[in-house]
Parts: structure tokens; C-alpha cells; sequence
């Protein structure tokens, strides 16, 4: 197998880590909302690509330069978080006694409101703008894809572009959660929602703070990928969250940065796994590392700290 | 359920007493078409519709039978039940004389079982599953399948001196179909299949597929997918600066692809059977008049659907005076060289299998070229 390790595989390292970065991507939202709500946001797909629609028809409409748009989608992706923090999340904070709160059947009822919500939100963008791929205007679209040849090595411009954006979200998600009064708060709603509300945090404030982080985030995710990939159309949001629900659960479901690097080791492994066996049987392998997680590692990889967030 | 019936030609009240002659010859003679006129593929059933009424009045008009031909369309959603409960509702109708449609495979195939017990000739426009022509005698298709147009690829790669080639299929029935039919024909023409690679549906990262492709250095990419994975695929390729020729099946053949791929769908060989931009008379007659009476332009299924009608017109118009259903499939079982829009049409007369000419394209400057 040593004949394998040619430049092909490098190309192939290069591929992977490309992948795994699209699912940290994703996963650093979802994993933020999870360590704050313990809960899952079956939602964060749809709010991925309702980014990716809303940066579409601003490209169309408006065709405003590249940080202007940004700004756009990142506003789009808040107001969605918000609206779907009210629709599905919030109604089921409603009883304040100590029972509800640390009631699980709560908490868990909303993964069926923020999954009912993700159907209504898909359904409504295909019926909409119909279920088939959206063309994209050629010069967002050639901007995010042209090749860049490196010696016997070719990467795309999408492939930088996605790379800085997760080097930026992560810091600056960091930054928000360790220097910001905000990120004090999410962290200890995470750490303890009773002991936060007893303390005074404002622990609504404190969740829709978190959705809307999470959401915009997750809404320049959906536009830089799906602009890279040339892919925008409603069920978009599937096959990454898939993925970057492993990605959370491997890392130990609440730690972002444990998140961050099992999607890239992820996406790595599926690359590598195409050397061996048909791409066919690549998805088996996102399914083989949450299965040998939960039973050899079941806080995680990197769950074992007592920190979240 | 609706029932259109449409009498185009007043003539039917200038035969109302056709039985003066020595044999009782019928006033008229039906057509049944099932298709989805409601529901997700009501998009082809409509395409069907108005193909079919062009062909039929085209027809009519002509005069070549002394009696009107009419349709009746019944709308199945294409769903198999509903073509079914059709199928009975047509054979209990002894005016009708032979049946078009279904749309979907799977709906042809159950209203088949009907027509081969019953004993009526059918005729569809898009069942392209292997199966289908097995049912009975009584099953004909006017569209090509995968065992017909993999051999002619092959055939076209080695003209154009390919000797290595690799396969990147879809992974599903029809997937399976395209590589299968392709690499025993190429195999056979003494080429060799150097990696075969087949991909989930959804799946539209093919980084990792096309960086083990060029691994084993080929002469070409044939793939076999639809034009949405087709768009991806072909990005990626470019992005990846793999200039490796690529071959593809005609279901890439939409102007969409090139929409959506850009630069990336350029040079790109396929075959095809229609083409709306064909310098051929009578594809031009069929794309203008479409165009002007629908308001939009025709595709392959709204081709498909108008060559079917004339094939069985003409089947019909060979059973004259005795069209009956038996003499209808005998008739059509006997097609040779029927000049439709989608190239000339053969009927293997054991089979019922169509053999067609395929149209060579290329993709230059985001056009879809002929090659001559």
C-alpha cells in the first residue's frame, strides 16, 4: 500500500481536509446552540441554507461587493436564528418552576418543534424557487472556484476562502465567549441554566444571543459553501449537518474546538477511505466514527472537561 | 381523474352513416393516452398533452384516413395505482385500439400487466427500465436505453483513439445500467476500464472520485449522472485542473448544465437523440410550432411523446380498414426507418426494443455543438 503515498495522496490529504473544513463549518454553529440548550437544533441545516438564498437573491438583485454581502447573509442568518428561537424554542421555556426547567421531556420536545420548523422552512423554499440546483451569477460563483495550480497539486479559491472563514469564526467566537459580557453569560447558562438564572443572568436574553450567533454563522457557512460548490437548493443543509452532528458528538458534544477537529479528521478520513473502497462507502465512515465514539468514548473525544462551550 | 376528449375535425359529422359500406367501418378510432397531468410530474404529462395534440391534428388534417383518430387522456399522476385503475377503465373500452403512455417505469410496467392480459398494444415515451418490453408482446418504447447507447459511446471513444478510459456512475439501477452496458462494449473493442467509481445520490463532492480517476491516468471520463451532479462534477474536475476528456450520457443533454457548470462543462462529448437546435426541416417545423403554440421550448420529452403519437398514427394508418388492436400491434411490431424528431426509429420486431440514430455533441463556448 506504500505505492499509495504519491502525490495523488497528498491531493487527496488536501481534498479531505478541504471537506472536513466545510463541516466544521457547520459544526461550530450547531455545537454552540447544543452547548447552551443541551438540545439539538434540527433547524441549523435549514438556517445554512436559508443564508445561502438570502446571499442568492442578493447577489441577483442587488450584486453588492463581497463584504457587503457577507454582512447581508450574516444579518439574514440572526434574524432566521431569532425567528426560530421564537417559533420552536422559546414556547417551551415557558413554565419557570424548577421541575420544568430541569425537565428533559421540555427540553426535548423541541427537537420535534425545530425539526417540524426545518420541514416547513424547506418545503416553503421549494415551493418557492422550485426543489432543482440555482443557477449562480458566473462572477460570485468564478470568484469562489477558479483553480489554483500548485506544482502537480490543484486547490480551488473556495477552498481558501472557507478555510479563513473557519479561522475566523473560531476566533472569533472565542473572542465572544471569553472576552465579551455576552460570551460570560453563554457560558454559564451552559455551564448551569438554574444556577445562571439564580445568579441573575438573563437566561432568554443569554439563548437568543446564542441563536443568533449560531445562525449567522451558520448562514455565511451555507453561502460560502454553497457558492463554492456550486450547490444551492433547499435540501443543502442535509447532508453537511449529518456531518457535523458526528463532528459534535465525536468531539464530545459540547466543546467547539473538540468539534472543529474531529470534522476535519472526518473529512480526511473520507477522502482517504475513496483510496480503498468505491465513494459509494465513504458515508460509512462518518457512521463507523460515531458508532466506535459512542461505545469506546462515550463523553466524547475531547468531552472529558468540565467547561462548556 | 379527467377525461379530455377531443374531436378535431368536424368531419365526424360528415360520416355519421358509414355503415352504407359492404364492411361496418367505425365512425372513428380512439387513442388512449395515460400520463401525470396532476401531481409532481405534471410538468412531462402537460408536455405530453400538447405534443400529442400537434401530432393528432397534424394528422387529422392531412386526411389520411377517411375517418378522424381522437385521444383520450386520462391523468394517472403517474402514480402505479392510478395507471392501473386507467388501463382497466381503456381496455373495458372497445373503441380504443391501442394505448400511449406511461410516463414512469414503474406505472408503465403495472398498467403493461393490464394491456398484455387484455391483449392491447402500448406504446411508451420515456419507460426506459429493462423490464417493461419484457412484459408481453403487446410493449413497445420509442426511447433508447442504456444497452442501446453505451456500445455507440464506446464506439465513439475508440474512433476518437481512446484506449484507457474511467466510469463515474450514479449509484442506482439505471447507474449500474450505464456502466455495465458501457465497459463490456468497450472491453469488447479490446479497451481497457481502469477505475470504476459509483456515488451516492445527494452526493455532490467528487473531489476525492476525480483525484483517484487521475491516478490512473486515462484517456477519458465517461460519466453517467444527472445534469445537477453532472454540474458538480464537471466544476470540480476543472477546479482540480484535471483536463482529462469527458464523455456523458445524454440524460446531461440541458441547457442547464452549462447554467450551472460554467467553464467547467466546456469541450464536453455527448450523444444524444434530440436536439431543438438540429438544422434538420422537420425538427425545426416541430421546435417552431411548439414554441409558438405552447410558449416554450420543447425538450427531449415533449420530442419523445410527439414521435410516439406518429409512430402508432402510422401503425394505424398500416391496419387500415381493419384496425383492431391485434392488427395495431402486428403494424407496429413492423416500424422501419421512421423519420421522428428523435432521429429514424427501428422496432426490432422481437423485441420492441427502438434502435435510433444518435446525434454527437459537444459543448463549445457554452453551446451544444453538433459534431458531423
Amino acid at each position: 500500500m506504500f505505492d499509495r503515498f504519491d502525490i495523488f495522496f497528498v491531493q487527496q490529504l488536501i481534498n479531505g481536509f478541504s471537506v472536513g473544513l466545510v463541516y466544521a463549518l457547520v459544526a461550530i454553529g450547531f455545537t454552540l446552540i447544543f452547548g447552551v440548550l443541551n438540545v439539538v437544533n434540527f433547524a441549523h441545516g435549514e438556517i445554512y441554507m436559508i443564508g445561502a438564498y438570502a446571499g442568492l437573491l442578493a447577489i441577483i438583485f442587488l450584486a453588492p461587493p463581497w463584504v457587503a454581502l457577507l454582512l447581508l447573509v450574516l444579518a439574514a442568518g440572526i434574524a432566521a436564528g431569532i425567528a426560530l428561537e421564537r417559533a420552536a424554542f422559546k414556547p417551551f421555556r415557558r413554565f419557570r418552576d424548577e421541575a420544568s426547567l430541569k425537565s428533559k421531556a421540555m427540553r426535548e420536545s423541541t427537537l420535534l418543534s425545530s425539526l417540524a420548523i426545518s420541514i416547513v422552512v424547506r418545503e416553503t423554499v421549494e415551493k418557492i424557487f422550485g426543489a432543482d440546483m440555482q443557477a449562480i451569477p458566473r462572477a460570485y460563483a468564478d470568484a469562489m472556484q477558479e483553480p489554483i495550480s500548485l506544482g502537480e497539486l490543484a486547490i480551488a479559491s473556495g477552498q481558501i476562502a472557507i478555510l479563513a472563514a473557519a479561522v475566523v469564526m473560531f476566533a472569533s467566537l472565542q473572542w465572544i465567549l471569553k472576552r465579551t459580557d455576552i460570551g460570560l453569560c453563554i457560558r454559564a447558562v451552559a455551564a448551569n441554566p438554574l444556577g445562571a438564572q439564580y445568579v441573575g443572568v438573563h437566561v432568554d436574553r443569554t439563548v437568543i444571543a446564542t441563536f443568533a450567533i449560531g445562525s449567522g454563522m451558520g448562514a455565511v457557512a451555507g453561502l460560502l459553501i454553497g457558492l463554492y460548490q456550486g450547490t444551492i437548493f433547499p435540501a443543502m443543509g442535509f447532508a453537511p449537518g449529518v456531518k457535523a452532528f458526528v463532528a459534535m458528538v465525536m468531539g464530545g458534544l459540547n466543546s467547539i474546538p473538540g468539534a472543529v477537529i474531529c470534522a476535519i479528521v472526518l473529512g480526511l478520513a473520507e477522502a482517504v477511505a475513496t483510496e480503498f473502497f468505491g465513494q459509494g462507502w465513504a458515508d460509512l465512515v462518518a457512521y463507523v466514527f460515531l458508532v466506535l465514539t459512542l461505545v469506546f468514548f462515550p463523553t466524547g473525544l475531547f468531552g472529558a472537561g468540565r467547561e462548556r462551550v | 381523474m379527467t377525461t379530455t376528449r377531443r374531436s378535431l375535425l368536424a368531419a365526424t359529422a360528415m360520416v355519421p352513416f358509414a355503415a352504407q359500406h359492404a364492411r361496418a367501418q367505425p365512425r372513428r378510432i380512439l387513442i388512449g393516452y395515460q400520463l401525470p397531468l396532476t401531481g409532481e410530474f405534471s410538468q412531462y404529462g402537460e408536455r405530453f398533452r400538447n405534443s400529442a395534440l400537434m401530432a393528432l391534428e397534424a394528422f387529422n388534417r392531412a386526411g389520411r384516413l377517411p375517418v378522424p383518430v381522437e385521444i383520450v387522456f386520462e391523468d394517472t399522476r403517474s402514480d402505479p395505482r392510478e395507471a392501473v385503475a386507467v388501463a382497466r377503465k381503456f381496455v373495458d373500452n372497445r373503441e380504443i385500439v391501442a394505448v400511449l403512455g406511461d410516463f414512469s417505469s414503474s406505472a408503465s410496467i403495472q398498467a403493461g400487466r393490464v394491456y398484455a392480459e387484455v391483449g392491447m398494444p402500448q406504446l411508451s415515451q420515456t419507460a426506459s427500465h429493462p423490464d417493461f418490453v419484457k412484459i408481453s408482446p403487446w410493449q413497445f418504447r420509442n426511447i433508447t436505453t442504456q444497452a442501446y447507447e453505451g456500445p455507440r459511446v464506446a464506439e465513439w471513444m475508440r474512433e476518437n483513439g481512446v484506449r484507457r478510459v474511467a466510469v463515474v456512475a450514479i449509484q442506482n439501477d439505471w447507474g449500474q445500467s450505464v456502466v455495465s452496458n458501457f465497459a463490456e462494449a468497450f472491453r469488447a473493442g479490446g479497451g481497457e476500464v481502469v477505475a470504476t467509481q459509483f456515488f451516492n445520490p445527494g452526493n455532490r463532492e467528487f473531489r476525492a472520485i476525480l483525484t483517484e480517476i487521475a491516478r490512473a491516468r486515462p484517456d477519458a471520463i465517461y460519466i453517467g449522472m444527472f445534469y445537477e451532479d453532472g454540474a458538480a462534477f464537471l466544476q470540480q474536475r476543472r477546479q482540480l485542473n484535471i483536463r482529462i476528456p469527458v464523455y456523458a450520457t445524454s440524460s446531461l443533454y440541458e441547457p442547464k448544465l452549462v447554467e450551472l457548470a460554467g467553464a467547467g462543462a466546456e469541450g464536453i462529448f455527448l450523444s444524444t437523440t434530440f436536439m431543438s437546435t438540429s438544422p434538420e426541416p422537420h425538427v425545426r417545423a416541430f421546435v417552431e410550432e411548439y414554441r409558438r403554440r405552447f410558449g416554450s421550448e420543447p425538450n427531449m420529452f415533449s420530442a419523445q411523446a410527439f414521435d410516439a403519437v406518429n409512430i402508432l398514427l402510422e401503425a394505424i394508418v398500416r391496419a387500415w380498414p381493419e384496425v383492431t388492436r391485434a392488427r395495431v400491434r402486428e403494424e407496429l411490431a413492423k416500424t422501419r426507418d421512421f423519420p421522428g424528431v428523435t432521429g429514424v426509429t427501428t422496432f426490432d420486431p422481437e423485441t420492441r426494443e427502438p434502435a435510433k440514430t444518435l446525434a454527437r455533441m459537444r459543448i463549445e463556448n457554452g453551446q451544444f455543438v453538433l459534431l458531423r
